[in-house]
């Protein structure tokens, strides 16, 4: 019985060894999912994921700058607060923990890069990608407005954990290190929603949000000292809206070009060279 | 029908029917067919891209580091300015746990010639592959370091550019030393975290490999940063050499190959006879459990 050949599969032209399928292309119009509820929740899950993102990390910034104030925590103070170290955990840790949260309903980008990335290699649709942005810069704006809410005062006077390339570092740099980073990042979401990979680890998925969170936290290390790291466009908006400063705001266009363009090279790499789907190599047999 | 079928299973395939894994053949020297392969190029560009972001990544750490905790440029209480050392052995630590999860598919996720050579050692890759992987990691790492010095070349020239040498107060032996057990550490975590026998043991899921590497990572570098900044990886130390291009990092540079693969040729020799029992099997003087 068993060594019956499946003709059906044989006929689709499908490896028949393969255990998986890549999914087909998302439309750019899908008229079915918009009379969904669960677009819509998908909507609702990365507002106010986004909004928690900001708001616990910018309060972990305007925090942490308060506590090493000289002026206002005395002389010593440059040593107390959680550090940069414990920024970058907070921006690498909240993200870990708002994927693994968002990841079955939204798919969990919290990040209008990586819905660009997403929406480039045809993983979700045109619709859902604007929606998707339009919902995380809606919470971004709302997370830091929280913030500043909280504790306005404070909030103006450190720099509303507002995205801006800092003094020493010139504008390529700047655009650079958000176009590197965003990479990292876009390259870490794919590998680990890649079906062929969640194949070969037997389908459990259960580590994916990790290793996105900890691209987040590496990212940070190394370019929190030239931009404060954006690498999330709905991150460096929510804050330039609030803060609402000509320097945030001269800045702002690295912060959207850069993570863009980050995001597009990476879905090429991810698609192109890594999962072989351009089939014109017709000069090498492809195993993807 | 079951007791024929393991009965007949059982004098087919030797003994020890109950094994639910097969260690893989060692690998041929040279594999012609795998020449032909997309894959091996594949791996290889995947090895080359994950070790030049590896060196980006934390160089520019290592660099920005350096320039918040400057008193000349950040101020004169700039010591707790950056993200400490501690933050840049979690940025070597956690760059390589991202790094083997991404490309642990495609090329086994080595981003360290040591690495490839301990595997190689153990007949885990081909000649042909290993050499292409380690001149692939080497070429990353330039990459990525001199993306950095394009980035910030100011910076990276008054900052030691992320090179590793002996600090002063250690000896070269200490040094060697730190080297060839952090390396130790660090493949003998890569043996144990893709034996095929625990992979078995744990139901054939492999998802949580990449992690003991990443911390074995980040744990050498808490210890070893005060006495070289830490190789344990002969790519990242050949970038950061050639790019920052003196005296001091070249003439300390053959502490930075040695070490590794000596370190790397100890893990492979322990893993593989002594814990997988290889020797016994050969030897035939002990009934093995392997």
């Amino acid at each position: 019985m068993g060594k019956e050949v499946d003709v059906s599969t044989l006929e689709a032209g499908g490896v028949r060894d393969r255990d998986y399928a890549d999914p087909p292309p998302a439309p750019l119009i899908d008229i079915d999912e918009l009379g969904k509820w669960s677009l819509y929740r998908a909507v609702i899950a990365e507002f106010v994921a986004t909004l928690l993102f900001l708001y616990i990390t910018v309060a972990t910034v305007i925090g942490y700058k308060h506590q090493t104030d000289a002026s206002a925590s005395g002389p010593d103070a440059a040593c107390s607060g959680v550090g940069i170290l414990g920024i970058a955990w907070a921006f690498g840790g909240m993200i870990f923990i708002l994927v693994y949260c968002t990841a079955g309903i939204s798919g969990g980008h919290i990040n209008p890069a990586v819905t660009f990335g997403l929406f480039l290699a045809r993983k979700v649709s045109l619709v859902r990608a604007l929606l998707y942005m339009a919902a995380q810069s809606l919470g971004a704006i709302c997370g830091v407005a929280l913030v500043k809410g909280f504790q306005s005062g404070f909030y103006a006077r450190y720099g509303g954990g507002a995205n801006e390339v800092s003094a020493g570092y010139s504008t390529g740099t700047g655009l650079a290190a958000e176009i590197i980073g965003t990479f990292v990042l876009v390259y870490t979401v794919f590998s680990a929603t890649d079906p062929k990979r969640n194949a070969r680890d037997s389908h459990v998925p259960v580590l994916a949000p990790l290793p996105i969170g900890f691209a987040v936290f590496m990212v940070h290390l190394a370019t929190i000292p030239i931009t404060g790291t954006g690498i999330n466009p709905a991150r460096s908006l929510g804050a330039a809206v609030v803060y609402n400063n000509s320097k945030a705001w001269s800045d702002q266009w690295i912060f959207w070009v850069g993570p863009f363009i980050g995001a597009a090279i990476a879905a090429l790499y991810h698609q192109i060279v890594l999962r072989a789907s351009a089939r014109g190599y017709g000069s090498f047999r492809s195993n993807a």
